[in-house]
């Protein structure tokens, strides 16, 4: 009689040699890939899918969200926190759907996803039936590639070109829709997965010219007051050494965009802010005064240049890059240089002469007391109801700037960029070039599966909140602990701000009625806690920071607080107002 | 309104469903007008060609334009030119009503003035093919007009550009192509 062993050794080879349906083989792909998590949801066009996902629950670790959308957002976050693809998978339909959310937030904010749907049998495409959606045409505009199966034998190639075009050059998402008859039936020849190292059509340059990187050395090199903008760009190519060195180096001021925080550590001497609509006063106003500006995988967003016509006009223009058709899409450039910023950076710091900027500097450093007088010593003046900024402050200091820090849409969004001292990079999680609220539980929770053992400490705006609520339970069910902020000031903030600021006041639905959040928490099985006190909130921020389970700690701080600096939508970055 | 020139984009692809579709949404997106669009397969098996014709009063547009085309995964290489820069055609076909007793067609000036050709003849009308510039194809609608045209119809734009080299020459090199040639 044949052992058991025996007989485990039989199955494998029986596996080997049988065919495999386009479900496995869709597993085995995302083995081949050693993706680890996925976050998903069930239904009808999928099911062979999950029936698979059965099998290989021990290698594949799948996340039931509570709505599509709460997946795709939570594969941004783990996109985000680890450097590698997000994935997410949903039925076809309104599955579909509500993924795509979630999409058009990864290709703004170059997030690398393969979002994988579900699709009716071949057989009724076109026929309207049940839970059919052109989802390659409604997600066309919005992924980097999207593609539609409906024969098993295309998986494995189609998975590896999704895998390759959703983390190369400008990191994007790619949608992979399957017809369930695809799914069911099998390869007509054995699997085997190559990965994709390069397409005949989509092959993004790295390494840089060298005349590009000359060019741009020279600029450098001769400038008086030269300044650089760094973006996402290089946290995405894990540029931050070279970045660093180079900056040292050339000793130029360094101001970050928004999603371009944490790139650099900001007690860095040359580290002077972020810039943009609610940066700060001295980076903003100091791109007036430039005369080369090196700009660093960042793209000119019009919340970064207010108008973009009045923006740098008298500064030359450097612009690293990996992506040729950003490349004076909004400002003319003198020196373009397309490449990965790790690998233009290496190439360029030999190039470049070592300098000392410090005169230069200290006209950076000295706009900031403007600032601290009329902005930031106010905010955390410790007077009246407690503001955003303390809050976020003490969460700062007591977790000594190392945490990964998420946040949703609003003004939160803006005071946690001024008042958190990032150290370390991927810090910062944020929907920056959507502005989605509702991005932040599912990001947190997927930003803590990316990076297991960072703390992970979101901040939600109330009505945020309450936009991908749901996503608690799944938080909970997960058990991983996720630490969770609102900061509430019963309004949608921000939008009150413009309201007040440029609509004479006229609070035009704005204000809410808010449910009690905690017992909400407490029903999906999170502990949680009310802080509406001054005194509290250090005790408050500590059981928060000590539990060892998710936790949700409500703040209540001042309703009709602004957030300063601002430049005015389109107008140029010198009408900024400091109050 | 600024001058508008006329710009013809060439792109090459990967022969693939939905792939105009592709291309199109970038121009509709950025509310630009298609005013033809032509595509067939090349030379090479399984590659495509689109030509798109456009009027734009800003070159520095058209170049953005043909950098988002060239982002398509599946898009091989894209090029645009000025009318100088290419050699290029239309072709119309006119449905002329030629009834017992109409006034005969004088297929001399067809042929020799306006270089257009009889290719069909039906019972009462004649189907003629004319080949040229879009101002070629107006002047012979002009001419053709008195003798009464049933049905018109004009292709979009096909062009070669004035270089010596053939355009599929700059695909990328390290793919096996396979030649109708
Ligand atoms: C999905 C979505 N809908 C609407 C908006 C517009 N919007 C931007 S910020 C904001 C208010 C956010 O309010 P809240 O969550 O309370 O945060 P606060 O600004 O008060 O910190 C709104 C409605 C948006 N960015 N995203």
């Amino acid at each position: 009689m044949a052992t058991a062993i025996e007989i485990m050794e039989e199955e494998k080879v029986a596996i080997e040699t049988k065919l495999l349906t386009g479900s496995q083989a869709l597993m085995e792909c995302l083995i081949a890939e050693n993706v680890d998590t996925i976050f998903g949801y069930p239904g009808g066009a999928i099911m062979p899918v999950y029936d698979a996902l059965y099998d290989y629950m021990d290698r594949i670790n799948h996340i039931l969200v509570r709505h599509e959308q709460g997946a795709s957002h939570a594969a941004e976050g783990y996109a985000r926190s680890s450097g590698r693809v997000g994935v997410c998978m949903a039925t076809s339909g309104p599955g579909a759907t509500n993924l795509v959310t979630g999409i058009a937030d990864a290709i703004i904010d170059c997030t690398p996803m393969v979002a994988i749907t579900g699709q009716v049998a071949s057989g009724l495409l076109g026929t309207d039936a049940f839970q059919e959606t052109d989802v390659i045409g409604i997600t066309t505009p919005i992924c980097k590639w999207n593609y539609q199966v409906v024969d098993p034998d295309e998986i494995p190639e189609v998975m590896a070109k999704a895998f390759y075009i959703a983390a190369a050059g400008k990191p994007g998402p790619v949608l992979i829709d399957i017809t369930k008859d695809a799914q069911i039936k099998s390869m007509t020849k054995p699997f085997e997965y190559k990965k994709i190292t390069k397409l005949a059509g989509y092959h993004p340059r790295r390494v840089p010219k060298l005349e590009q990187v000359e060019k741009a050395a020279e600029l450098i090199n001769n400038a008086k007051k030269p300044y650089i903008l760094v973006g996402h760009g290089v946290l995405i190519s894990e540029a931050m050494e070279e970045f660093r060195e180079f900056v040292e180096k050339a000793d130029i001021p360094v101001a970050s965009t928004l999603l371009g925080l944490s790139a650099m550590p900001i007690d860095h001497p040359n580290y002077m802010g972020w810039l943009g609509m609610h940066g700060m006063y001295a980076p903003n106003v100091m791109t007036d005064q430039c005369d080369v500006l090196i700009a660093i995988g960042m793209r000119f967003d019009d919340r970064v240049t207010g108008d973009a016509n009045l923006f740098v006009k008298q500064a030359k223009i450097v612009h690293i890059e990996i992506d040729p058709a950003e490349v004076e899409k909004i400002k003319k450039t003198e020196a373009p240089v397309v490449g990965d910023a790790k690998e233009v950076l290496k190439m360029l710091l030999p190039l470049i002469e070592k300098k000392d900027h410090s005169a230069w500097k200290k006209e950076f450093r000295d706009l900031e007391a403007a600032e601290k007088e009329a902005v930031t010593d106010r905010d955390l003046a410790k007077v009246g109801k407690i503001k955003m900024a303390e809050v976020v402050k003490m969460v700062s200091d007591k977790t000594k700037g190392e945490a990964c820090i998420v946040v949703d849409v609003g003004q939160h969004q803006m005071v946690t960029a001024r008042y958190y001292d990032f150290k370390n990079p991927h810090s910062y999680i944020a929907s920056g070039g959507l502005g989605t609220m509702g991005f932040a539980i599912p990001a947190a929770f997927g930003a803590k599966m990316g990076a297991p053992d960072r703390e992970v400490v979101a901040f939600i705006g109330d009505g945020c909140f309450q936009m991908t609520i749901q996503e608690l339970g799944t938080i909970a069910q997960s058990g991983k602990a996720v630490k969770m902020i609102i900061l509430n000031n019963n309004f949608l903030g921000m939008v009150r701000q413009w309201q007040e600021l440029f609509f004479e006041r006229r609070y035009s639905f704005v204000e809410l009625q808010n449910p009690d959040f905690i017992t909400i928490a407490k029903g999906f099985g999170i502990p949680g806690h009310k802080c509406e006190d001054r005194n509290d909130l250090n005790a408050s921020i500590d059981a928060l920071l000590e539990s060892e389970t998710a936790y949700l700690l409500e703040v209540v701080v001042e309703k009709e607080e602004n957030v300063f600096p601002m430049v005015p939508a389109g107008r140029s970055v010198s009408e900024i107002r400091l109050k | 309104m600024d001058f508008m020139n006329t710009y013809t984009i060439c792109v090459f692809t990967e022969n693939s469903i939905g792939l105009l579709n592709k291309i199109t949404i970038i121009f509709t997106r950025r509310r630009i007008n298609i005013d033809s669009l032509t595509v067939s397969e090349t030379e090479r098996k399984g590659i495509s060609r689109f030509t798109i014709v456009i009027k734009h009063e800003k070159r520095e547009e058209v170049e953005k334009l043909v950098r988002q085309i060239r982002k398509i995964v599946e898009v091989l290489a894209v090029f645009g030119y000025l009318n100088e820069d290419i050699v290029f055609d239309e072709i119309a076909l006119f449905k002329i009503s030629t009834p017992l007793g109409s006034r005969p067609l004088d297929v001399e000036t067809i042929n020799r003035v306006h270089k257009a050709w009889v290719v069909y003849w039906g019972l009462d009308y004649v189907v003629i093919q004319k080949t040229g510039s879009e101002k070629e194809i107006f002047d012979f609608f002009k001419y053709i007009k008195p003798h009464g045209i049933i049905e018109f119809v004009r292709s979009g734009r096909v062009a070669v550009a004035k270089t010596p080299m053939g355009l599929v020459e700059y695909l990328p090199e390290d793919m096996e192509w396979e030649y109708y040639l």
